[in-house]
């Protein structure tokens, strides 16, 4: 009964849609209100309509009703309730369930938000939205069913994928992600809006810089939490394996983050404004490509998410979005044109220029990469694969001039920078940056990317400092306000300024700790008996014993685990298992992770013999490599902190508004 | 002015590779992985099977045989895929050999599936160290490996099996389908 109402949903949601769509479009053309508010409403209704079936799916996942096939593959009685709420997102069928959920919202928030405002732009905001919304439920109305029944049914189901019931993370780092993936849509309704009524001025990205900020930093904490789980679960010691699923985030990401960029330039400058419609329309066609890549099957040769007919239906719908979305910024370019001559060489656009010249570099790489396997096959048949190796020797030079750009960006002025301010502005950081590395080489570090790093980083925090300081002492001055008092003010009264800058240090921090991690590290592989005694840099690691049980949470999986007591820095017991899950042929390794701030200790069974009673252990020392998450959620702080809405702006703006 | 249609080419020049991209890889089948098996003699196994009986490999010599890896918990592809292999073994007794292989099963899990969706004919190997499957390089059950008369294996198939999958694999092993 449950699942009926659930697919029921499912259908009444792609009418409300596809009525919602035409609305718009009839009501954009005449400027009925009646019409568009009416539109607004069936969008509302598909957000209800979506939940509704997102709760019917949870229902039947908690109840295990496995006359359901969705349930009966992903689903088994013993599954936790945790992991069976999130199986909503574990499979192909219910990820799309949950991403229309996640679509529809930010569809329904943003014409909520705008309901009053910006009259010309929004039907055509509403259409873009409801069509996208709309072929989500026609995917889940045809080639991908989430409620498809069985019969007969069955006694036992298959159980989640093992990889994605072995971490709590499961639940976080999937709707974080897709809350990024999905919420990119905002903008590039907004560009489609703007384009259609040529209202190609300051106005559309006043809102869509904001509106780019949310997605992003729910994309940013999505990546950064992924890379967590991958390193907390996959067992390998690393966080970042240049993955096709990986890669189809970072890619909207990359280009997300030129745009935030690009767009400040053609909001000041009046310049760059074809490329900042381009960024937008690739971000939204890469996060359509990205869940292509990753759901069809061209690139990832598991056969978990083949069998559906929907990667006909997503390779149609990006040549259909791409091929409308350029034709319509070629109709418009005569209204693109710059509006004021390219500043000078030495100034903050060309900085932020160049930075999106890198940007994109970076994007072409990693899509080349990503695709190339499926370029060889589709011209010799032959089966290859580009490896991480690759990735890092293409990308990290670009990566590292980035870093370099993150810091003079923000000290030079806009239109153009006299040889003096330069000197002036750039002395301190530069000659600290050297400071530092040749501090490291005295200290003992000896290779070139740390020593880079080191070195770049600290000129960009120097140089941020220095912009802080100047603001801060110049307003302490002026006011007579005391130092933090100044720094607060600095940064409240000009939130997207700093936040920027706290977005850059957190940047900083995560290629400091990157560098480190990846080349500082200690990775050792040892095959230990029961009572045997292991030195790995200051800790000493004994092997107790191997201990087989069933999972008290489960008890169909049946876990092995070496238990360990360490000595050191830190010291205790603690066990590192593999897990043998009814429905996976290879057994999931759980690695145990001791961090401290510093470095993390992280140990992983790779084998055991169940005879010997040995156990064959893969042991890491990786230093900083908390540093990358903390680093991460500075970012999305900072990004936070910029879009933070100004309490005062907005009470003028009310006064204004009332008088 | 005469050069202002040439920037509509964009549209296509964009447009039409990428869709040439996504469509062709679309048109692979992702189920033919390959193996490095194929080509070579099939790895010998030997074990108790369900019956309660003894199975070696050597057995299979002189005739196809397919080796079929599967699972009771594997729902619904192994369901799907069960009537294909029953379909096979009686419409071609004393020309082609099959053995299955349990993957990571419980006996009683193993007979309650063969009680449930048909008896087969054919040995199923126990494999409880999982030692066959790893021999074989098994990603997770269905999957079917064809083994000609020499013993060599001539394919791999990934996924439950169908009609004409069987079909097109028999021809290749010189059975009439």
């Amino acid at each position: 009964m449950i699942p009926t109402l659930g697919h029921l949903a499912v259908v009444i949601g792609l009418a409300a849609t596809v009525y919602a769509a035409g609305a718009f479009i009839l009501g954009g053309r005449s400027g009925d209100a009646a019409v568009l508010a009416s539109a607004r409403r069936a969008m509302y209704a598909a957000f209800a309509l979506v939940a509704f079936a997102c709760f019917a799916m949870v229902v039947s996942l908690l109840s295990h009703d496995f006359s359901v096939l969705y349930v009966a593959r992903n689903n088994a009685t013993t599954t936790p309730p945790f992991y069976s709420v999130i199986s909503l997102w574990a499979a192909l069928e219910g990820s799309i369930l949950f991403w229309t959920l996640l679509a529809s919202g930010w569809a329904s928030l943003v014409l909520y938000r705008y309901r009053a405002r910006l009259p010309a732009l929004m039907p055509w905001v509403g259409a873009t939205l409801a069509l996208g919304t709309a072929f989500f439920f026609a995917v889940m109305a045809w080639p991908s069913d989430p409620f498809v029944r069985v019969t007969p049914i069955g006694l036992e189901g298959n159980g989640p994928n093992a990889l994605l019931q072995n971490h709590p993370f499961m639940g976080l780092h999937p709707p974080l992600l897709y809350l990024g993936y999905t919420g990119m849509a905002i903008p590039f309704a907004f560009g489609m809006a703007a384009l259609i009524t040529r209202r190609t001025d300051e106005e559309w990205l006043a809102v869509v810089r904001r509106w780019t900020l949310v997605p992003w930093i729910f994309l940013t904490a999505g990546i950064v939490a992924g890379a967590w789980w991958s390193y907390a679960v996959l067992g390998w010691g690393g966080y970042w394996a240049w993955d096709p699923v990986e890669n189809a985030a970072l890619l909207p990401w990359l280009t997300a983050t030129a745009f935030i960029h690009s767009s400040m330039v053609a909001e000041r400058r009046g310049t760059l404004r074809t490329w900042t419609h381009a960024l937008v329309i690739a971000t939204f066609v890469l996060t359509l490509v990205g869940t292509f890549l990753t759901r069809s099957g061209v690139v990832n040769s598991v056969h978990a998410f083949t069998t559906s007919g929907i990667g006909a239906w997503f390779a149609s719908a990006i040549l259909v979005t791409l091929g409308v979305a350029l034709a319509l910024l070629v109709w418009r370019l005569p209204d693109l044109r710059d509006r004021r001559p390219p500043g000078a060489v030495v100034s903050r656009e060309s900085a932020f220029v160049f930075n999106n010249v890198l940007f994109l570099g970076v994007t072409f790489a990693i899509l080349f990469g990503t695709l190339y396997p499926v370029l060889v096959e589709a011209t010799t048949g032959a089966k290859a694969s580009v490896g991480a190796p690759w990735f890092n020797r293409v990308n990290a030079p670009i990566f590292v001039a980035l870093l370099f750009l993150t810091g003079v960006g923000p000290a030079l002025p806009w239109g153009g920078a006299s040889w003096a301010t330069v000197r002036e502005r750039f002395a301190v950081p530069i000659l600290s940056g050297v400071g530092v590395v040749v501090a490291a080489w005295a200290l003992g570090v000896r290779d070139a990317a740390p020593l880079g790093i080191f070195g770049l980083a600290t000129f960009v925090l120097v140089v941020m400092g220095d912009e802080v300081v100047r603001g801060a002492h110049s307003r302490a001055r002026s006011r007579g306000e005391t130092a933090p008092l100044a720094v607060l003010r600095l940064a409240t009264r000009n939130r997207r300024r700093y936040g920027g800058y706290l977005a850059h240090v957190g940047i900083c921090v995560m290629a400091v700790a990157i560098a480190v991690s990846a080349t500082l590290g200690i990775d050792r592989t040892a095959t230990l008996a029961e009572g045997e005694t292991l030195s790995i840099g200051p800790y000493t690691l004994t092997y107790d014993k191997l201990v087989t049980e069933p999972l008290a949470s489960d008890p169909r999986v049946i876990e092995t685990r070496a238990e360990l007591t360490l000595a050191g820095p830190q010291s205790g017991h603690m066990a590192t298992a593999l897990r043998d899950y009814p429905n996976s042929a290879t057994a999931i390794a759980t690695p145990v992770v001791r961090t401290a701030l510093g470095e993390d200790l992280y140990v992983t069974l790779l084998g055991y013999n169940p005879d010997a009673r040995t156990a064959t252990l893969r042991i890491f020392i990786n230093p900083l490599v908390m540093w990358i998450w903390t680093g991460g959620a500075i970012v999305a702080f900072g990004a936070l902190f910029a879009i933070w809405p100004d309490r005062r702006r907005t009470a003028v703006a009310a006064a204004v508004a009332g008088a | 002015m005469r050069t202002r249609w040439l920037r509509w080419l964009l549209v296509p020049l964009l447009v039409v590779p990428v869709g040439w991209l996504l469509f062709t890889g679309l048109g692979h089948d992702p189920r033919l992985i390959p193996s490095p098996l194929v080509g070579k003699p099939m790895p010998a196994f030997a074990g108790t099977t369900l019956a309660g009986g003894q199975f070696s490999s050597a057995e299979l010599a002189g005739k196809p045989a397919i080796v079929n890896f599967w699972a009771s918990y594997c729902i619904p592809s192994c369901v799907d895929e069960h009537p294909v292999l029953l379909d096979l073994a009686a419409r071609h007794v004393g020309e082609l050999q099959m053995v299955g292989v349990l993957v990571n099963d419980t006996t009683d899990g193993a007979r309650a599936f063969l009680a449930r969706y048909g008896q087969v004919s054919w040995p199923n190997l126990l494999n409880a160290d999982g030692g066959v499957s790893i021999d074989y390089g098994v990603t997770g059950p269905p999957e079917t490996f064809f083994v000609n008369s020499q013993g060599i294996v001539v394919a791999r198939h990934v996924g439950p099996l169908t009609a004409a999958v069987v079909a097109e694999e028999l021809a290749a092993l010189g059975i009439e389908p």
